[in-house]
């Protein structure tokens, strides 16, 4: 039923967004966090999983009117255009780094593959719900790769402080990712 | 080693994580996992590596919004517009800012200081329009209003109660341009200077119109207006003259004086004999709102009687009057198929005289005056043709039959109508004399003469304070073309 109703719903988000491209961004914060793990788990450099993405929402903005309805998600979609951007970036670096023989990502996602992107883009989504300095912390140690010591002087703590903070918010999503894929941990990922 | 709280234990895990080379993110991943039992929380870690940046997932959507209102400007509504909004170059922009919130109730929304402290760039709000401002910057041309002397552009301001934005403009110490009244264009509107040098046309809209009932009107207020107040223009034509009168220049001209009183109720106005003689120079009579001047004919100037439509109240009793007076009949009086009541006379000197009054509804002899003249030309076109070269005429009505016969033309010169049926029967050819009054003698005997007319009199001043010439025509008409200077008591 809880299928069935993300369905009809992603189908009017995506209706809307075909008459009206404001709604456009529905879609994009619906699907964010799926495509940059998508991404993120086959490119290394932040730079350019962030590149990638950007131009995964673009392409899809500008060729909506080419996604076809045949009962497969929107984000598969989003995802196949995704592994094409990769496999391009791919080959562009290699021809200008000269390295033609190193083997491109992989690209193929099965089931598995895609439980796994799934559930790192709720962890994403995860971290955005925490309690805002929890969420800072998170933020500045992981995605802005700062060190404790920076943190606290931006947030005007103790370094004990952005400690603790950050190993509540590690609790909290633990907690939640265990409520998430209740019986799920295990056995895929071996 | 001392002992480590949790937090601390779990931060060094991270450390020695984030420590690590990106090693492909499924070995990481395949690691953490083999360890989840003894550090579950570590199960997370790889992929808070790759945690997106909060700021990058805003700068895509705000990206995406951006192409969004394009595409709905370029696509989705095609039909919409492009918007234009005033720019305005002042003095003083700040204080400019300070007025236009205290007198238009505007709000800031931008404002960008230079280094100087000059504002380089601002933008208001009054009521949703949207205006953009900036200090001058006469080092780039970009000039203000005060040290341009003014501003040809206005701007216009809709807003829902004029009266109202009026007066707060006014007491904030905008200068009345124009009051605020009601407008033609269906808008209640005023006009208002403001300390900088910007005019605002501040207005509310009252009713809908068209443009055409819109130039209707204004055309209407135009007629009031030149109605009320004598115009110039006007003044070319001496008092109590139309732009066209008759001038009879027949024998017996004292004698016909007192036919067209007899016969007609004329009105004497002038007469002078030439010196010495009892024989009449000039005289002018008046017939209902009409002028008819005449004089004696001479070896100088022989006979040209004219054929004249008459209007009259009532054509029976004027037929009667007419024919006591000594007029003979040419045709008796009878209802024509045309449309008037008629019947034609012709007096001891020549004239022909068409006496006729309309039936209700006629509209083809309704903007006659009390004396038309008439013409009998062998082709009216030809007539015309002229009348339009040589004097401005415009044709007005015209009956023709299928075999191209003109039984009855009309054109308009000045405020005056002439009117020409084609030769037949007793109506041959016969020229006129007129005066035409026209508001540049000199210009119009000009354009005459290359129509085809030749010159019979230089134009010049003339001591009955006009300014005429006179020319012949190619039918053998006499115009004397004028334009009254000064009045001549």
């Amino acid at each position: 039923m809880k299928a069935q109703a993300n369905d009809v719903e992603e189908r009017l988000l995506v209706e809307a967004a075909r008459k009206d491209p404001a709604h456009f961004t529905d879609l994009y914060e619906a699907n964010f966090e799926r495509v940059y793990a998508f991404v993120s788990r086959r490119v290394h450099s932040r730079a350019d999983v962030e590149d990638i993405t950007a131009e995964v929402f673009q392409h899809a903005f500008e060729h909506l009117s080419r996604f076809e309805w045949r009962g497969v998600p929107f984000v598969a979609w989003l995802y196949r255009i995704a592994a094409n951007a990769v496999v391009d970036r791919w080959q562009s670096l290699s021809r200008e780094s000269g390295w033609p023989a190193m083997d491109p990502p992989s690209v193929e996602f099965d089931d598995t593959e895609i439980e796994r992107t799934e559930r790192r883009a709720q962890l994403f989504r995860n971290v955005a719900k925490l309690p805002a300095e929890q969420r800072r912390v998170i933020e500045m140690r992981f995605a802005e790769e700062k060190s404790i010591r920076e943190i606290a002087k931006v947030l005007g703590k103790s370094t004990g402080a952005v400690k603790q903070l950050q190993f509540r918010a590690y609790t909290k999503l633990r907690e939640q990712a265990l409520k998430d894929f209740a019986g799920q941990a295990g056995g895929r990922n071996g | 080693m001392a002992r480590q709280t949790p937090a601390e234990r779990m931060d060094r895990m991270i450390a020695r994580l984030l420590a690590k080379a990106r090693a492909p993110i499924t070995a990481i991943e395949a690691e953490s996992v083999s360890k989840q039992r003894n550090l579950p929380v570590v199960q997370f870690m790889p992929g808070l590596r790759d945690l997106p940046r909060e700021i990058f997932k805003e700068r895509v959507r705000r990206n995406l919004q951006r192409r969004a209102t394009m595409a709905t400007r370029t696509q989705v509504a095609p039909e919409q517009h492009a918007s234009a909004t005033p720019y305005l170059s002042v003095r003083n922009a700040a204080a400019a800012i300070e007025f236009y919130k205290r007198a238009f109730g505007a709000i800031e929304m931008t404002r960008l200081v230079q280094p100087d402290g000059r504002i380089g760039h601002a933008e208001i709000n009054i009521d949703g329009a949207r205006i953009m401002l900036a200090d001058e910057f006469p080092e780039i041309g970009f000039k203000s209003p005060e040290t341009l002397g003014g501003s040809p552009i206005q701007i216009s301001l809709d807003v829902q109660d004029v009266d109202a934005w009026a007066r707060r403009a006014v007491e904030t110490g905008a200068t009345v341009v124009r009051p605020v009244e009601d407008q033609f264009y269906g808008e209640r509107s005023g006009q208002f200077r403001d300390p900088f040098g910007y005019t605002w046309s501040i207005s509310t809209r009252q009713e809908t119109l068209s443009t055409e009932e819109m130039q209707r009107r204004l055309d209407e207020m135009a007629r009031k207006q030149s109605d009320a107040s004598p115009q110039p223009e006007r003044q070319y034509i001496r008092e109590g003259f139309r732009s066209i009168t008759p001038y009879l220049i027949v024998p017996r001209a004292a004698q016909l004086i007192d036919f067209m009183k007899g016969a007609f109720g004329a009105d004497e106005r002038f007469r002078v004999n030439r010196p010495g003689t009892e024989t009449i120079m000039h005289a002018e009579l008046k017939i209902g709102d009409s002028m008819i001047e005449l004089a004696e004919a001479n070896d100088q100037f022989p006979p040209t009687p004219a054929t004249l439509l008459l209007r009259v109240d009532d054509v029976d009793a004027t037929f009667l009057r007419a024919t006591e007076a000594g007029a003979t009949v040419i045709q008796p009086v009878a209802d024509q198929e045309y449309g008037v009541r008629s019947a034609t006379l012709a007096d001891a000197s020549g004239n022909k005289w068409n006496i006729s009054k309309p039936v209700e509804g006629n509209t083809i002899f309704r903007d006659l005056r009390s004396v038309t003249p008439h013409f009998n030309p062998l082709r009216a076109p030809a007539l015309i043709e002229f009348l339009q070269k040589a004097f401005g005429a415009e044709e007005v009505y015209r009956a023709q039959s299928p075999d191209g016969v003109v039984h009855h033309a009309q054109v308009r010169i000045g405020d005056s109508i002439i009117g020409m049926g084609e030769a037949h029967g007793p109506y041959q050819p016969v020229p006129a004399t007129l005066h035409l009054y026209v508001p540049d003698a000199d210009a119009v005997y000009e354009r005459a003469l290359r129509a085809g007319a030749t010159s019979i009199q230089p134009i010049a001043d003339q001591p009955y304070g006009d300014r005429s010439g006179g020319v012949r025509d190619p039918f053998g008409n006499r115009w004397f073309v004028a334009t009254h200077i000064r009045d001549v008591a």
